[in-house]
C-alpha cells in the first residue's frame, strides 16, 4: 500500500538527514577512540603507528583505578537510592489522583530544567555553609537531585500503562497489600523500574558538571578527564574517555538485553 | 462541602497543603521526592539567594544586607557574559529545532519499530557519556594535524582554524544539547494522530499546509518543551566555552565560578546565579503553566 | 488456616431461592451528590440476577459496594443475616469479573487462575489440578495452561477471567459488563456459556449490563436502574409484559409511548391524536399517564372496526430487518414505529390505518 503521509522524497530526506545527525553525534567519539590507539605521545593524523600502549598504561594506572572506584561507588549509591525514591514518586506522578498532583508533576521537573553547573555551584555553597565536607557522598547527593526526577519520569511512563484494576482484582481475590505489591504491582512495573535503574547508573557514571563542584577530594572519571584536558594533551584523556564510553555502552546493551529477555520470557509460548 | 468552597476561595495555607499531602496516598508517595528537592534544590537555591544580598566578600548569609552585588552586574563586563549566554542559548535553541524535527518525524513515522528503537538508543546514549569527553573529540577533529586537518593535508588542503572561538562555543552547545531537543520533539510528534494527517491530505490540503496547520500545532507541546529545555541548559552551560571555546567568551556560569573560587566573593557569584536562575525560572514557570504532562507522557 | 478464616466469613446454610443478599436502604453519594438513592433489593441464593441501566445510572457503584471496593454512605448490605458493609473485598465471599478483566499480564493462563489459590496457601499439586478442572469447565484447552494471557483472544481471556474468579471459590460472582467489548457473534456464544455455567455451578451470579437484551437473555431476575433509583425488579417476562414506567418500557427496545389523560365526558384521549377517544383496558384508576404500545401490538387494518383504537398514518421510511421490516410512520406530528413483514405498510402513497386492541397496550403512571 502506498504511504500517503510522507512522500518518497521526504522519507529519503529524513533517512539521509538522520544518518548525518547520527554521524555528527558519534564523530567526536570516534576521534577519541582513534587517538587512543596511536602510539605517539602527541596526536597527529593520519596515525603513523597504531598501538594499544595507552590502553594498557591507563588500565594499569593506580590513580585511574581509584577514579573508577569512586565513580562506581557514586553510581551504585545513586542508582539504588534514586530508584527507590523515584518509584514512589512515579506512583504519585501517574498512578494516584490526588490534590497536589499537577503541582507535583511540574515541581519535580524543575531540577531537570535547571543548568547543572549552576546547581553544582549552588550545592557547593550550600554544603560549605552548613559545614558538610565535600566527598563522594556530597557528589552522590548532588547527582540524586538531578537524576531522581529523570528516573521518576522513566518509571512514570511505565506506571501510566498500569491498569489499577489489577490491584483491585488481586485484592478481591484475597491478596493482602504486601502480596499485591510483591506479586502484581512490582512485577508488572519491573521493566520500567529496570530502565529507571539503568538511566540512574549511566547518568551518574557520565556526569561531569555536578561532580566538578561537589566531589571535593574524591575525584571521578569525568572530573579527572577535565582537569587533564585543560592542562594540555595526554593520550590518557581520549583513552580513558573511550574506555568510559565503552563501559557505558556495555552496561546499556547488557541492561537493555536483560529487559528484552525478561519481556521475551514473559511472552514466550505459542 | 462548605469547607471545600472556602478552600477554593482562600488560597490553601502551607499547613493545609502539607495536611493534604499526608492525607492522600499520592501525597505520601510524593514525600520522599519532596524532601530530596527541599534539601537538594530549594535549600541550596535559598542559600544562594541569601548570599546574593549579603555584604560583598562576606562568607555568611542572612547576617547583612546589601544590593551592591546586583549593582556589580552592570559594572565591568559581567553584563556581556549574560548577553553571550542568552545569545548562545537562543542560537542553540533556534538551530536545533530544524535539526531535530525531521529526525523526530522519522522516528515516529518512517523508521518502523526496530528502526526508531535503534535511532533512539543511539541518540540517548551520548547523554551517558560526559560532555567533556565528547567535546574533546571535536578538539581532536579540528586541531592542527587532527583528523580533519590531517585528512585534508593528504589532499594538499588545510583544515579551517575554528577552535577556541565563540562560534565553536555555539557549535559545542548545539552538539551537546541535541538529544535534549530531540526527545521532547519525538514525544510531541507522537501526539499527532496519523489519521488526522491522512484526513487533512484527503480534504485537499497540501503537504505544507497539512504540516503547518495540523501536524505542527499538535506537536507543539513537545517542541516547546524541547526548546525550553535546550534554552535553559545551554544558558547555564560552561563546559563548551571552556573546552572547545577556549574561554574566548566568558559565559555566566563561568563568572559565577570565578567569583566563588578565584575572587572568593561568594555574594557576587550568588547574585549572578540568582539573576540567571530568575531568568530561567520565569521562563520555565511560564511555559509549565501551558502544558499538561498527563497528556504528553500518559498517552502510551 | 486462611481457609478457615474464609469459612467463617461464609454464610450459614441458606436454601436455594431464599434471600442471600439484602440491600437495605442503600444510598451512596460522592461529594454530596447522591448517586444511589435508597436502593432496596433482595438477591436470592443461586439466582442469576442482572442489574441493567444506562451508563451513569449507578450500576457499577452498586456492584463495587457489593464487592467491597466501595461503601454505602447510608444503609446496609446484609449477607445471610450479617452486615458486610464494612468488610474489605478480600474478606467477602464475593468475586468480581472486571469489565476489562484485569488479567495479570505477567502471568500465564495457569498462573492467573491459580493466583487466588496461591494466596490461600493451597499446595501446588492441588492448585494445578483445580486449575485444570476450571479450564475444562470454561472450555479452555489443556495446553493453554502455559500460554501467556496477553496472547489469548478476547473470548479466551474472558474464560480465563471467569475461571480465575471461580478459583477463589466465591459464594457470589459479580460481573461488571465483561462482554461489552466483545463482538456481537461471540457475545451471544459467551452469554449462552455463562448461563450454562451458572446452572452447572450453582453459584449466585450478579451481572450488570447496559443492554436489557443481554439481561433478558441470561437472567432469572432483572433490576432496572435509572439515575440511582431501582425502577423495577422482576423476571424478564414481567419486565417485558408489565413495565411499571415508560422508562423501563423504552429501555427494552423501540416502543411507542403516548401521553393520555381522562376526558371530562369519560374515556381517555391523547394530545398526539386530537379528538380521538382512546380505549384502555382495564380502565386505569389514574386520570393521567402514559400508554405504551409495542411495535408488535400494532397492526395494519382496512377498517376502523377491526381494532379498539385506530389511527391514520403516513409512511415515512422503512428499514429492512431481514425477514421483516421496521416502519416509521407519522400520525400528525407523532412518530410511530412498528415491525411487520415486507410491504405490509404499502408504498407510502396512501394513508395507512394502524390499530391496536385495548388489552395489548400498557398503561403506566409516568
Amino acid at each position: 500500500m502506498e504511504n500517503t503521509r510522507q512522500s518518497r522524497a521526504a522519507r529519503d530526506f529524513i533517512r539521509v538527514w538522520t544518518v548525518i545527525v547520527l554521524i555528527f553525534i558519534y564523530l567526536p567519539v570516534i576521534c577519541d577512540a582513534l587517538s587512543s590507539l596511536s602510539k605517539s605521545r602527541y596526536f597527529s593524523f593520519p596515525i603513523k603507528r597504531w598501538s594499544m600502549d595507552w590502553w594498557v598504561k591507563t588500565f594499569n594506572s593506580m590513580e585511574i583505578g581509584e577514579l573508577v572506584r569512586n565513580s562506581l561507588v557514586i553510581a551504585f549509591a545513586v542508582t539504588i537510592i534514586s530508584t527507590v525514591i523515584a518509584f514512589c514518586g512515579a506512583l504519585a506522578f501517574a498512578r494516584y489522583d490526588w490534590k497536589g498532583k499537577k503541582f507535583f508533576q511540574k515541581a519535580i521537573l524543575l531540577p531537570i530544567f535547571f543548568p547543572q553547573p549552576v546547581l553544582g555551584l549552588a550545592l557547593l555553597l550550600w554544603f560549605n555553609s552548613i559545614g558538610v565536607p565535600l566527598s563522594w557522598k556530597t557528589a552522590a547527593f548532588a547527582h540524586l537531585v538531578w537524576i531522581t526526577p529523570i528516573v521518576t519520569l522513566v518509571i512514570a511512563i511505565a506506571v501510566y500503562g498500569f491498569d489499577p484494576a489489577l490491584e483491585d482484582a488481586a485484592r478481591d481475590l484475597g491478596a493482602s497489600r504486601f502480596q499485591i505489591f510483591r506479586m502484581v504491582t512490582l512485577p508488572v512495573l519491573w521493566p520500567g523500574v529496570w530502565s529507571g535503574m539503568l538511566f540512574a547508573f549511566l547518568l551518574s557514571w557520565g556526569n561531569f558538571p555536578l561532580s566538578l563542584y561537589t566531589t571535593g577530594i574524591d575525584n571521578t572519571v569525568p572530573k579527572w578527564l577535565y582537569s587533564k584536558m585543560v592542562a594540555g594533551y595526554s593520550p590518557m584523556v581520549p583513552t580513558l574517555g573511550t574506555m568510559s564510553t565503552l563501559a557505558a555502552a556495555v552496561v546499556m546493551i547488557a541492561g537493555g538485553a536483560a529487559v528484552y529477555f525478561i519481556r521475551k520470557a514473559r511472552s514466550r509460548n505459542s | 462541602m462548605s469547607d471545600k468552597n472556602a478552600e477554593k476561595i482562600a488560597k490553601p495555607s502551607l499547613i493545609a497543603r502539607i495536611q493534604d499531602l499526608i492525607a492522600s496516598k499520592g501525597g505520601r508517595c510524593a514525600m520522599p521526592v519532596y524532601i530530596l528537592m527541599l534539601l537538594g534544590f530549594i535549600a541550596p537555591l535559598a542559600m544562594v539567594a541569601g548570599f546574593s544580598v549579603a555584604e560583598p566578600k562576606s562568607f555568611t548569609a542572612f547576617t547583612s544586607f546589601s544590593l551592591a552585588n546586583f549593582a556589580a552586574l552592570f559594572e565591568g563586563s559581567v553584563w556581556k557574559s549574560f548577553a553571550w549566554s542568552i545569545g548562545l542559548a537562543a542560537f542553540t535553541t533556534a538551530i536545533l529545532v530544524p535539526i531535530c524535527y525531521p529526525v523526530a518525524v522519522g522516528m515516529v513515522r518512517v523508521f518502523g519499530r526496530m528502526g526508531s528503537l535503534a535511532v533512539s538508543v543511539l541518540s540517548v546514549f551520548p547523554m551517558f557519556v560526559s560532555e567533556n569527553v565528547r567535546l574533546y573529540g571535536w578538539i581532536l577533529f579540528f586541531t592542527k594535524k587532527g583528523i580533519l586537518d590531517g585528512t585534508l593535508a593528504l589532499l594538499n588542503g588545510q583544515g579551517p582554524d575554528v577552535l577556541y572561538t565563540p562560534g565553536m562555543t555555539a557549535f559545542g552547545m548545539v552538539y551537546t544539547y541535541l538529544p535534549y531537543m530531540l526527545f521532547p520533539i519525538v514525544l510531541g510528534v507522537a501526539l499527532v494522530p496519523p489519521d488526522l494527517i491522512t484526513a487533512a491530505r484527503d480534504l485537499g490540503a497540501s503537504r505544507f499546509r497539512t504540516w503547518r496547520e495540523i501536524e505542527l500545532p499538535l506537536a507543539m507541546p513537545g517542541v516547546l518543551i524541547g526548546m525550553l529545555l535546550t534554552f535553559v541548559l545551554s544558558a547555564g552551560a560552561v563546559a563548551e566555552s571552556k573546552i572547545v571555546g577556549g574561554e574566548s567568551v566568558m559565559v555566566v556560569t563561568n563568572e559565577v565560578n570565578v567569583a566563588f573560587s578565584y575572587s572568593q566573593n561568594w555574594p557576587m557569584g550568588a547574585a549572578f546565579a540568582v539573576t540567571l536562575t530568575f531568568i530561567i525560572g520565569a521562563l520555565t514557570i511560564y511555559a509549565f503553566r501551558k502544558i499538561d504532562l498527563d497528556k504528553i507522557l500518559g498517552r502510551a | 488456616m486462611t481457609d478457615k478464616k474464609t469459612q467463617e466469613d461464609q454464610v450459614p446454610e441458606i436454601k436455594a431461592g431464599a434471600t442471600l443478599l439484602d440491600l437495605v436502604h442503600v444510598c451512596r453519594s460522592f461529594d454530596g451528590v447522591p448517586v444511589i438513592k435508597d436502593v432496596n433489593l433482595q438477591i436470592r441464593k443461586n439466582e442469576f440476577f442482572t442489574l441493567v441501566g444506562p451508563s451513569g445510572s449507578g450500576k457499577t457503584t452498586i456492584l463495587k459496594m457489593l464487592a467491597g471496593m466501595d461503601q454505602p454512605t447510608t444503609g446496609d448490605i446484609v449477607l445471610g443475616g450479617k452486615s458486610i458493609s464494612a468488610l474489605p473485598p478480600d474478606k467477602r465471599p464475593t468475586c468480581m469479573v472486571f469489565q476489562f478483566l484485569a488479567l495479570f499480564p505477567h502471568m500465564t493462563v495457569g498462573q492467573n487462575i491459580e493466583f487466588p489459590m496461591r494466596i490461600k496457601g493451597i499446595p501446588r499439586d492441588k492448585r494445578v489440578y483445580r486449575a485444570q478442572e476450571l479450564m475444562d469447565m470454561v472450555a479452555l484447552p489443556e495446553k493453554y495452561y502455559d500460554k501467556n494471557v496477553m496472547k489469548c483472544s478476547g473470548g479466551e481471556r474472558q474464560r480465563v477471567a471467569i475461571a480465575r474468579a471461580f478459583a477463589y471459590d466465591p459464594e457470589i460472582l459479580l460481573f461488571d459488563e465483561p462482554l461489552s467489548a466483545i463482538d456481537a457473534k461471540l457475545r451471544k456464544t459467551l452469554q449462552r456459556e455463562l448461563k450454562e455455567l451458572h446452572r452447572k455451578s450453582g453459584k449466585t451470579f450478579i451481572y450488570i449490563t447496559h443492554s436489557l437484551e443481554e439481561a433478558m437473555f441470561m437472567s432469572d431476575r432483572v433490576g432496572v436502574l435509572r439515575s440511582g433509583v431501582l425502577e423495577q425488579v422482576g423476571t424478564p417476562e414481567e419486565i417485558y409484559r408489565h413495565p411499571n414506567s415508560s422508562f423501563v418500557a423504552s429501555f427494552i427496545g423501540d416502543t411507542n409511548i403516548f401521553p393520555v389523560k381522562a376526558r371530562p365526558q369519560g374515556g381517555y384521549e391523547s394530545p398526539d391524536f386530537p379528538g380521538m377517544e382512546i380505549k384502555i383496558a382495564p380502565t386505569p384508576e389514574l386520570l393521567e399517564g402514559k400508554l405504551i404500545v409495542r411495535p408488535e401490538s400494532l397492526k395494519v387494518v382496512k377498517d376502523p372496526s377491526e381494532a379498539d383504537n385506530v389511527i391514520r398514518c403516513k409512511l415515512r421510511d422503512s428499514f429492512s430487518l431481514g425477514s421483516r421490516s421496521q416502519y416509521l410512520l407519522t400520525s400528525g406530528k407523532k412518530e410511530i414505529t412498528l415491525e411487520l413483514p415486507h410491504g405490509a405498510c404499502g408504498d407510502g402513497t396512501s394513508e395507512v390505518l394502524l390499530g391496536w386492541n385495548a388489552q395489548d397496550a400498557i398503561f403506566v403512571k409516568e
